[in-house]
This record gives C-alpha cells, structure tokens and sequence, in this order.
C-alpha cells in the first residue's frame, strides 16, 4: 500500500480528514482544501488555569457541592474587537456541567415545536360531500355494478374515509423538571464545546453590524451567535446593530429556550444573566412539589 | 352547672347591651356633610372618625405565606428518632458519589411491575456507575450468596438491582458516608 507523506497542515487537520480505512495520518491525493481554513484546535483559547493573574470578577452564589468545583471561563468584553479577556468567572456546576442528556434535548426540541402545533388539514367525509343522496341506478338489471350513492368512498369525487379530520391540537406538556433540565443540559453542552462566552456587560462603542461581525469573525465564536442579557431595556448600540443582522440575535433571558440556543452557533451571557439563570434554574433542584400554582405567592420564590 | 349558666347569660346580657349601645352611637347621618358639621359644631368634644392604612398587620399574612425550598435538616448530636442518617460532612473517596435526594434521603428505591417483578433502583449516581456495580454485587453477594443479575444504565446514571434489597443498599451506603 502506498504511504502519503503527511503534508504541512497541522495535525489537528490532518486528524479530520484521515480515514480509518487507509490509516492513521494519511491524506487522500485529491483533497482540495479551501486558503482561508481555519484550525479551531489552534485558536481556542485554552481554559484559565489555576495560576491566573487576572480578577475573579463572579464566584457563584449558590452552595457548590463539595465532591464538584466550580466552572472556571473567561469574562470578555464587547468594547473593542481584539481586547483580552477582562477577569475570570466561577459558574456553578449543577448548571454549567450537567451530564450531556441527549434524550432530553430531543425531547424539549420536540416538544417545542409541536406543542404549539394546530395542523387545519381537513377532508369531507362522505356525509359531508354535496350530494350523493339519491341511489344511481336501480339494483338489479342495468348490468353494472351495485351502489348507493354517488359520493361514496369508492367513487372518483367521494367523501374520504379515513382522512385528516379538522383542526387536531398536538399540544401536550412535558413536566416541568425535564425542561428545566433541558436548559441545563444545553448550557452545559456549549459550555462543553467552547460555544458558550461570558461578557462583563453588553456595551457596544458603535451601532453599526459591520464591528460586530468584524467582533464575531477575529474571536472566531462561530457563524451565528445568541446575546442574551437580563432585563427589560438593552442598550441602544447593541438593539441598532443586531437589528439588522439574521445571524446574530439578542433576547432577554426570560425568553431563553433549547430550539433558540441550538439554532445559533454560539452563545454570549452577560454576568447577570449567568446569576439570573443560575438563581431560576437551582431553585428546582430544591423546592418542594407545589402547593399551589407558582404564579400565587410564596415567601421565598426566586 | 348552674353558675356556669349564670355567668353566661351575664356575659351574654352584657355583650347584647354593648351591642345596643354601639348601634344606637353610631350615626345614622341623614344629611351628610351637612349632619357632621353640624355635630361638629354643636358637640366638640366627639372626635372625627379618620380613615388610615396602616401595613404593621400584615406580618400576620407573611407567615401564613408557604415557602417553595425543602429547609435543610437541622444539626442532629447522636442517633436520630426516624432513624435517618445525615450525609458526611466530606465525600468519601470513591470513584462514585451518590446525591441525595432533594428531601436528603438516599436515592434507593424499589419497584414492582407485572405483579411478580422485583427490582431495586438506585438514582443519581456520577463517576464511575461500574465500580458502583461491582461494590454493590460482591456486598449483596456476602448478604444472599447469590449473583443477582443487575442493570446498568449510563444514559440516566442509575443501576437497577433484581429483587428488594432497599433497607440492605440504604444501610450500606449510608454506613459509607453517601
């Protein structure tokens, strides 16, 4: 067998592109690969190490337990496209590094696209055709076949017996925890596969797109990225240049869902969302069954 | 009996009398404003009725207010009347841990399916579920003598044991420190 010499791409590459079948290392002679190729294995920043010197600028909140260490990442800022990271941050990791439950994420993927579902297709049973009330031709003697009504299920233009009938909901609810857990189990995959970043807040210095992407294609993050940021009012930077843009999406964290973060590639949270989300989110770990609807007072709900 | 009787129909006459009084007080007020000032004018010595909030009562409805969080058990000094088991203070050096539950019990639990089907489950298990597996065979085997045939499963992390041997896995596992 001939032995392709291993070319002056890196070995992160030539990993990809090696089939198990020639062997290890080996490139197939007619691979074209495009100029502006990029090697994610080079560029990831690696995670912050023990031995740091920039600030812990958030530790979490809630009690860690004591056989799990917190999650160490980077704190950016959006100021100016090539800054370094601004501090580090402690995330917690009942939220952030969750056993990968891929049955749980197709479930709530799922379920948010057809709980919403009505589907209007409708067919006419043979009641319902126009017409069909008088019998064709008499029974017996014409020569041809026997029938009852010209609208039956047999004939050309007839009622349909077994088709879609009406407006038919496909609502149903998956219980609470699994979507809470959904939740988890999404930001720890993107926290997982270095898709999740940590921003020190959402100040941009213009409102033009062009900087954001600009921003976006020198950290290489990813094709799409999903801001999200808490509270009720943005700055106005930030709404003027992700207004325009298709790929790149800003929403408060209430309205943070499973379909939104696996349609983006990447995901930028503000430090107070990381505590928002984490208050919400470890509170189902520990409530008790509800005593009445959630919407209805208790003393000390998140 | 008889004095009991008295006294209540005292009590009873005197309540009926405050409530005559109180009725007759209160004013009936035919004109209005009218009527008031001329009460004000004529018997200064009664005061106006003034209408004021006031918050200080409803520390009597806070505490009525349910809370939503299971509160954490209170330090216990030897033996505990239930029975139950406080987890260590550290983890025990395992390559397996397993959480308690959100009330602070011990995840084991036993299930009965098809009438005649036994089985032990043992839920939130991290690290290594295998090592779990092995301990909990060779421990059930020194308690049996048999091989009980269990179930691994690594998507959901739990470990489903033929048979209920849910007081013996609690013993043990409390006994480690989990």
């Amino acid at each position: 067998m001939l032995r392709f010499p291993v070319s002056v791409l890196s070995r992160g590459i030539a990993k990809r592109f090696c089939s198990a079948v020639i062997g290890e290392g080996t490139l197939p002679p007619n691979l074209l690969l495009p100029s502006n190729l990029v090697d994610p294995t080079k560029l990831k920043r690696p995670p912050p190490t023990a031995d740091c010197s920039l600030p812990l600028l958030r530790k979490c909140d809630a009690v860690v337990p004591a056989h799990l260490s917190p999650v160490q990442t980077w704190v950016e800022t959006l100021e100016r496209t090539d800054s370094e990271p601004r501090g580090l941050a402690q995330l917690h990791p009942d939220v952030f590094a969750v056993q990968p439950r891929l049955d749980i994420l197709h479930d709530v993927e799922t379920w948010q696209r057809n709980y919403k579902r009505i589907s209007h297709a409708n067919t006419k049973v043979v009641s319902e055709v126009r017409g069909g009330g008088r019998k064709p031709w008499k029974q017996k003697g014409s020569g041809r076949a026997r029938h009852g009504s010209i609208r039956s299920t047999l004939w050309r233009g007839g009622g349909v017996s077994h088709g879609p009938r009406g407006p038919t909901s496909y609502y149903y609810m998956l219980p609470m925890k699994v979507r809470v857990m959904g939740l988890k189990v999404v930001l720890s995959t993107k926290m997982a596969q270095d898709y999740l970043h940590i921003v020190d807040s959402l100040n941009v210095p213009t409102p033009d797109s062009q900087y954001l992407l600009d921003l976006i294609r020198h950290r290489h993050w990813g094709e799409s990225v999903l801001i999200v940021d808490v509270g009720d009012t943005f700055p106005e930077n930030i709404l003027q240049a992700t207004a325009n843009l298709k790929t790149v999406n800003i929403i408060p964290a209430i309205g943070l869902n499973v379909h939104s973060v696996l349609k983006h590639e990447a995901i930028v949270l503000t430090l107070e969302t990381v505590k928002f989300l984490e208050d919400k989110l470890l509170w189902h770990d520990q409530r008790y069954t509800p005593l009445h609807p959630f919407k209805l007072p208790y003393s000390d709900f998140p | 009996m008889a004095a009991s009787f008295t006294l209540r129909s005292a009590v009873l006459r005197r309540a009926l009398r405050g409530a005559c009084y109180l009725h007759n007080r209160s004013p009936a007020a035919p004109g209005g404003v009218a009527w008031l000032r001329f009460v004000s004018n004529s018997a200064p010595q009664q005061k106006e009725t003034v209408i004021s909030e006031s918050t200080e009562e409803y520390k009597f409805v806070e505490r009525l207010i349910p809370p939503s969080r299971v509160p954490d058990p209170p330090k216990h000094a030897g033996p505990t009347p239930s029975g139950w088991v406080p987890p260590a203070d550290s983890p025990p050096p395992l390559p397996y841990m397993i959480r308690r539950s959100r009330m602070h019990n011990i995840p084991v639990y036993t299930d009965l399916t098809h009438g005649n089907r036994k089985m032990t489950l043992v839920r939130k298990v991290e690290g290594d579920i295998w090592a779990l597996e092995k301990d909990v065979k060779q421990y059930l085997k020194e308690v049996t003598g048999k091989e009980l045939p269990t179930q691994v499963n690594e998507v959901t992390m739990t470990l489903k044991v033929k048979g209920h041997f849910d007081k013996e896995l609690k013993d043990w596992l409390a006994v480690k420190g989990f």
